[in-house]
């Protein structure tokens, strides 16, 4: 926070306070329709030029005293009022759904699918999701539209707000909407694990040194217990400490994917670890169950399963 | 969207149409230039060339502009303008890549033909002007949807409902301020009568068939040997041509407050609507004593405007049917000032002198001379040697009114009665039916006045000569030969002469309508619109309650099926008048079956429409509600067929 720029912290208050005035206005729904009350309008930067223009042309006729340039001046002037109402229509009426949750693996990109309806056509549409800028442009009105948000961490969000604006028809004026959709979507952990959970997942016996240890050095992450520290190696190089991982307890059930009571960065490790566990065994057909401190999944197999056990990572 | 063919064509359409609009503003060279960079585009269009490079068109254009600014003394600022915003887009156009760029040339576009207005106002060319806006707005609603988007009739239609008492009400109502600052002008060549009179300058203006300008009779028109147009004093004589003195020239830029004493002439009141000259100088009848704002009355009854005329000028005068009083004794001496030559013509001033003393009987005694002699009225007089007035006079006797007007004037000056040579227009078209006065450059005329009684005396030899010229006009003088020469060409056919006199009546609307609106029209608009103010809100209120009774009617009358279901509404809609006999116990479905058994010619689609609607009612299937619409649709003919044998049962 302190390395913002006065311009970026202006822009964090106003955004905070529109959220709260959206907020008021309107509350995230399952089916949100554009009327009036959700649609904002400005002038373009095209469209201050334009009005630029009217006032040049306003000038210009009266000080020729030229009918006809004032003519033409109240001719774009009526254009320009013309298509507020234009701009309006073009995105009043226009209904939003998002009929499933969206998932994605952390690091990656979420895709929310937008479905969207209208009885009349819509030209030219601009979508995004509110805090990324890529813009998806509609030509004409699909059924439905794919966007994309980059995540980074895992759990389940809120669908943020929709922004769904547009220019048509002669770009002097932006329509748009914040559109909150009663929605959310997954995240869940990103899937690596460190070579050896790799190849007790597959079944891969080409290594039995460290297996035949049963133990495993690895860096301390915070979260880890105490009790596995390796003190000795602490007291030689304290900025480094080392833990033992008891590999062989994890693994002792095959069909069971483990995730031991950790905190902090050490859990995140298991649940990616846990993550790619679970597909693996997802892949190869067998029936898994999922083992989390507070909660167990039966096992089973199928999409919808590893949809179970993959959510409840992303909340663990 | 760039890449569309036909958008680029648009453009290299509404440059060319630019190109010639403002043909005036520019030299030959500066439109060779433009005409050349147009005709690239157009060729590299058509060929399907890729844009010019960025920095090939500015290094061009840039030299261009060096070269027009060379030429700013020439061109003045505002063509110097025009010729930069024209290099400019037609240089964007060649190097166009971006859609901002295009967003700049359709900006800049609107306002080159903005500035077309300036120097254009005739209907037919504005009409013109407004076409091409109209197709620069297509190119901009382009730039912004998709190519797949169609104009759509119904929508224009629409928006055009909007737009028209939009504008109309901003252009009638919209506060109109005075200028705000002086602005430069067009220099375009002047027209009309110029401050050089030769021998054969008005023979050469009355060949040209355009409008100088129209009058309109707020008390009537007045007799036709009355309408003596004022346009230019000629007082300089050099013993060939007439100049306007500079002394003239000087004062009239001076307002001049006219002595009014008008004890016994009535006042006539009308207004001028003149057309572009690029000359100050303006027309009046007689005395004038008082005018609009925007003309003033110089010295010796001159009408002046303030700045040269570029385009058309209304303005109102009143005016005394009295000769002009005297000005001061300089003026009295400027002209009686004489110029070597004429010997023949001093002699015969001053026998004329001698047998009458009066200047009265004078004039009288010369216009009977003219009237009597053979002298002969022409169109295309024999050319005069040194003496010109002399030959005129002694020799060739065949002149048009200048001739007459200067040998007049100058046997006055050498008879010791101080003489001027009036330039102007005599006569005019009347209109009865639209109630206007055309006067063109044909109607171009010279006449005389001399002091006498301390006022400035109307003498026109002309009359004399050829009495038929004042009061009915040119033509009917004129030999058939002579004739042709002021119809040449097209203007002979009949049917051409008379769409190009319906064009006029349309233009003189146009100019009285839309070019002469003012402050002053739009105050007694404004003043009218308050006395009406009652009436105007009665009005409304009656079309608001009529309005609002519909919609209340149509609310009621669409919430009331509403707790049906959706086929069902659909149904009643479009079988109305099959489902109205129908009785209220009865389903729809069985019903319609009985219908299609009674009338076996639709039994297929009813049926159809029956399974449809069952689908869609009794498991709320929605595909099969919209299949259902789409057969309705589908099967319009055979409704309208089923609707015509039910009622015929």
């Amino acid at each position: 926070m302190p390395d913002l720029t006065i311009k970026q912290r202006l822009y964090r208050y106003y955004w905070r306070f529109i959220e709260r005035y959206l907020q008021k206005r309107q509350p995230a729904a399952a089916h949100v329709t554009l009327v009036q009350k959700l649609i904002f309008i400005l002038p373009t930067r095209y469209g201050w030029w334009f009005l630029f223009l009217i006032c040049l042309l306003y000038l210009l006729g009266t000080n020729y005293q030229n009918n006809l340039i004032l003519l033409l001046s109240y001719l774009l002037l009526s254009l320009f009022l013309l298509s507020i109402v234009l701009s309006y229509q073009n995105l009043s009426g226009l209904t939003l759904h998002c009929p499933t949750a969206a998932e994605s693996f952390a690091g990656g990109k979420v895709q929310p699918a937008i479905s969207l309806n209208s009885d009349k056509p819509h030209y030219m549409l601009q979508l995004n999701l509110l805090p990324q800028r890529e813009e998806v442009l509609l030509a004409e009105l699909p059924a439905a539209v794919t966007l994309s948000l980059n995540v980074s961490k895992r759990g389940r969000y809120v669908l943020p707000r929709i922004r769904v604006s547009s220019q048509y028809p002669l770009g002097l004026w932006r329509a748009w909407s914040y559109v909150a959709l009663q929605q959310h979507f997954w995240v869940y952990p990103a899937a690596d694990g460190d070579s050896a959970a790799l190849q007790h997942a597959t079944e891969d016996k080409s290594e039995p040194a460290k297996n035949e240890s049963g133990d495993n050095l690895a860096a301390y992450r915070s979260g880890e217990s105490v009790r596995h520290l390796i003190w000795k190696r602490l007291a030689r190089d304290p900025t480094n400490p080392v833990v033992r991982q008891q590999q062989n307890s994890m693994y002792s059930e095959p069909d069971w994917v483990v995730v031991p009571a950790l905190s902090g960065e050490a859990l995140e490790h298991a649940l990616r670890r846990a993550c790619l566990q679970l597909l693996k065994l997802e892949q190869s057909g067998s029936r898994y169950g999922l083992k989390l401190p507070a909660l167990t999944v039966p096992q089973a197999q199928g999409p919808l399963h590893l949809q179970r056990c993959l959510q409840e990572l992303a909340l663990c | 969207m760039l890449g569309q063919k036909r958008l680029l064509l648009i453009w290299s359409g509404i440059q060319f149409a630019l190109l010639v609009l403002l043909q005036q503003a520019f030299a030959g060279w500066v439109s060779a230039i433009f005409l050349l960079l147009i005709l690239y585009r157009l060729f590299s269009v058509l060929q399907a060339k890729r844009p010019v490079s960025l920095l090939l068109v500015n290094i061009v254009a840039g030299i261009i502009a060096v070269g027009f600014f060379l030429q700013l003394k020439q061109a003045g600022v505002l063509h110097f303008m025009l010729q930069i915003l024209l290099l400019a887009a037609t240089a964007r156009l060649l190097a166009l890549q971006h859609l901002y760029e295009a967003r700049q040339l359709v900006w800049v576009h609107y306002f080159l033909l903005a500035s077309c207005f300036i120097l254009h106002q005739d209907m037919v060319v504005a009409v013109f002007i407004l076409l091409v806006v109209l197709a620069n707005l297509y190119s901009h609603f382009r730039l912004f949807s998709p190519a797949s988007a169609r104009l759509n009739g119904v929508q224009l239609s629409r928006a055009m409902l909007i737009i028209l008492p939009l504008w109309l009400a901003m252009f009638l109502l919209f506060p109109r301020l005075p200028p705000f600052w002086q602005i430069p002008n067009t220099n375009v060549a002047s027209t009309g009568l110029s401050d050089n009179l030769d021998p054969g300058s008005i023979e050469k203006l009355v060949q040209d068939d355009s409008l100088a300008f129209r009058v309109e009779f707020d008390t009537g028109l007045p007799a036709r040997q009355l309408l003596y147009w004022r346009a230019r004093l000629y007082e300089d004589f050099d013993g060939r041509s007439w100049q306007v003195n500079s002394w003239r020239k000087d004062a009239s830029r001076n307002r001049y407050s006219s002595r009014i004493n008008n004890n016994n002439s009535a006042v006539q009141r009308y207004r001028i609507i003149a057309e572009a000259s690029q000359q100050s100088g303006l027309f009046a009848l007689a005395t004038p004593v008082g005018s609009s704002q925007n003309v003033f009355i110089a010295a010796s009854g001159m009408l002046s405007s303030l700045k040269p005329v570029s385009q058309r000028l209304s303005y109102q005068v009143s005016s005394v049917l009295d000769p002009i009083a005297r000005l001061s004794e300089q003026e009295q001496l400027m002209n009686l000032r004489l110029a070597p030559g004429n010997p023949a013509t001093e002699q015969f001033a001053h026998s004329l002198k001698q047998q009458y003393p009066q200047p009265a009987a004078l004039v009288q005694a010369l216009a009977e001379h003219f009237s009597q002699q053979p002298f002969f009225y022409s169109l295309t007089p024999p050319r005069l040697g040194a003496n010109s007035v002399d030959g005129f006079l002694f020799d060739s006797r065949t002149g048009f009114c200048s001739h007459y007007a200067s040998a007049s004037a100058l046997i006055l000056r050498y008879a010791g009665i101080p003489a001027r040579v009036v330039g102007g227009y005599q006569g005019g078209v009347w209109h009865p039916q639209q109630g206007y006065l055309a006067v063109r450059q044909r109607e171009a005329h010279a006449w005389v006045e001399y002091l006498d009684n301390g006022v400035w005396q109307h003498f026109d030899p002309t009359a004399a000569v050829a009495p038929e010229r004042i009061l009915n006009n040119l033509d009917s003088i004129l030999p058939d030969d002579e004739r042709a020469l002021l119809y040449a060409g097209w203007r002979q056919l009949e049917m051409l002469q008379t769409l190009r006199l319906q064009l006029m009546h349309l233009d003189y609307y146009w100019s009285v309508w839309v070019l002469g609106f003012n402050d002053t029209s739009q105050q007694e608009l404004w003043r009218n619109i308050k006395q009406h103010l009652p009436t105007i809100g009665y009005v409304l209120l009656l079309l608001l309650i009529v309005g609002l009774l519909g919609g209340v009617i149509f609310t009621v009358r669409s919430r009331k099926p509403s707790h049906d279901h959706l086929a069902s509404q659909l149904l009643y809609k479009q079988l109305a008048d099959v489902l109205s006999n129908k009785p209220s116990a009865q389903p729809i479905s069985s019903y319609l079956r009985h219908v299609a058994k009674t009338h076996p010619a639709h039994y297929e689609w009813l049926n159809q429409v029956i399974t449809l609607y069952e689908q869609a009612v009794y498991q709320n299937n929605n595909v099969a509600l919209q299949q259902l619409k789409n057969v309705l649709q589908r099967q319009h003919t055979e409704l309208r067929d089923l609707r015509r044998a039910i009622k015929n049962t």
